[in-house]
């Protein structure tokens, strides 16, 4: 028996009001038509509590497009779950929030783009900074935890500092910063995206300082981008080893990007139980333990701590999902990532704000390669 | 940052509660959870934000007595303050 599974990602909806550039949804995003109702999602919440899940992470899309998202959350909650809504605030009224807060949600991860209004909402393609402003007080007035995640890149590292004094007024919890991933959006957007080395090493030293600064206050958990590390990232701590993510229109995923593997068949919360697709499934089964694994995994040290890496990264970059992580300083195709890394530190570089003599100017100099996240049709 | 003190009274942090079941307690918070055993979950079971750290202590003194009061007393205060760094627990 395979231990069972610790979280369930719900992707309630992938319409979405902001078009961020890094989105990590899939380019193929799941049709309105095809979205599950509120009583599936409810079975779902029942099973994944009867399987021992402790927390249920609801996303999007924006999961406040969904009209039936309180009693999402009350059942997710009945069911035993830690309920994390995971949003834009695009969509939330006080009203709202008070109906989500009274029926026991947990916690709430507002995001932002930027501190600057002009860039936030270009990263965004929405005019949403201003009203995530006003939703920050908003969410202090209630009784739920909060985290303010942002996402960073290329064209919002060079004022970290500035970013992280603007998001501490907001009095959260826990700031999540997270480097860009490269999936699905992000991925056609790295060129705009990935940094420099030196906008990365500046940023360590900004985290680490305002760590210590805000300890005992704000909890600072910090993503490192794994383009410039040594060793791949434990995707997901591992392929179904840990979590569930179920799409817009119930198939169920080892993770966010997992259906760009071709010849892989990911089940449908309509026709399989949980259990049975965690246990049984062969899309679950299929990067489980070392089995599948290729030199030079398969006799590393560090394959029980990062699994091989990621297997989307793998096919993205190699073209073949069963390499070993690019990332990873001993792949055999690690060049790619070095090519990509290579070009980010280039003289010529793509612009960023440092480089660029006005905002306007960074704008103009990087609209060709600026593709905004779409919505399903 | 500081250990507790006497009238501390420590309590969850917002966004930390129980769950788990009654075998296997645990702490949720946003990105995680930790499983709590014997003492430790003794302790904070104990945490309910109305009782003060000095009470807690002498609580579990009484019930701990093989065990050398100074050093339950520390033992404690260093638990609590981790938990209180890592925004798990609040005094």
């Amino acid at each position: 028996m395979v231990p069972n599974p610790l979280a369930l990602i719900a992707e309630v909806t992938h319409h979405c009001p902001l078009h961020c550039v890094y989105c990590s949804n899939p380019v193929q995003l799941a049709g309105m038509y095809s979205e599950l109702s509120t009583a599936e999602w409810l079975s779902i919440f029942q099973q994944a509590g009867k399987l021992g899940m402790l927390h249920a992470h609801l996303t999007g899309g924006e999961p406040l497009a969904r009209t039936d998202l309180t009693e999402l959350i009350a059942a997710a909650r009945a069911s035993g779950l830690y309920t994390n809504l995971i949003t834009s605030g695009i969509g939330l009224s006080n009203q709202r929030l008070k109906a989500l807060v009274d029926v026991g949600l947990d916690h709430i991860q507002l995001s932002f783009q930027d501190s600057r209004e002009d860039s936030a909402n270009w990263i965004a393609g929405a005019k949403a900074h201003a009203h995530k402003i006003e939703l920050a007080h908003l969410i202090r007035q209630h009784k739920v935890a909060f985290t303010v995640n942002l996402v960073v890149h290329r064209q919002n590292l060079d004022h970290l500092d500035e970013t992280i004094a603007f998001i501490e007024q907001m009095k959260p919890e826990r700031i999540e910063i997270a480097h860009t991933q490269y999936y699905g959006w992000a991925l056609i957007n790295r060129a705009v995206l990935l940094p420099t080395r030196a906008q990365l090493e500046k940023a360590v030293e900004v985290v680490a300082a305002a760590e210590k600064r805000l300890a005992g206050r704000i909890r600072i958990d910090s993503v490192v981008p794994d383009y410039y590390a040594k060793y791949p990232k434990a995707c997901m701590g591992g392929w179904g080893r840990r979590l569930m993510l179920i799409n817009p229109a119930g198939k169920v995923l080892p993770c966010h990007a997992a259906e760009v593997i071709p010849g892989l068949e990911f089940e449908n919360v309509r026709e399989h139980t949980l259990e049975w697709i965690w246990q049984e499934s062969p899309s679950f089964r299929r990067f489980r333990g070392e089995d599948w694994m290729p030199e030079p995994c398969r006799s590393c040290d560090r394959r029980t701590e990062d699994f091989g890496g990621c297997r989307c990264q793998a096919l993205l970059l190699t073209g073949d999902p069963t390499a070993t992580d690019p990332a990873c300083s001993l792949a055999p195709k690690h060049h790619v990532i070095e090519a990509a890394v290579l070009e980010a530190n280039s003289e010529n570089g793509i612009a960023k704000p440092t480089t660029a003599s006005s905002f306007v100017q960074l704008q103009q100099q990087n609209a060709t390669l600026w593709n905004y996240r779409t919505n399903p049709e | 940052m500081a250990p507790p003190q006497d009238s501390s009274q420590p309590r969850l942090a917002p966004g930390c509660r129980w769950g788990g079941t009654e075998e296997e307690r645990v702490i949720l918070f946003p990105e995680g959870a930790i499983k709590l055993q014997g003492t430790g979950r003794e302790v904070l079971e104990h945490c309910d934000g109305q009782r003060t750290f000095g009470e807690i202590i002498a609580d579990l003194q009484k019930q701990f007595t093989s065990a050398d009061p100074a050093k339950i007393r520390d033992d404690i205060s260093r638990f609590l303050e981790q938990l209180q760094k890592k925004r798990i627990v609040d005094y």
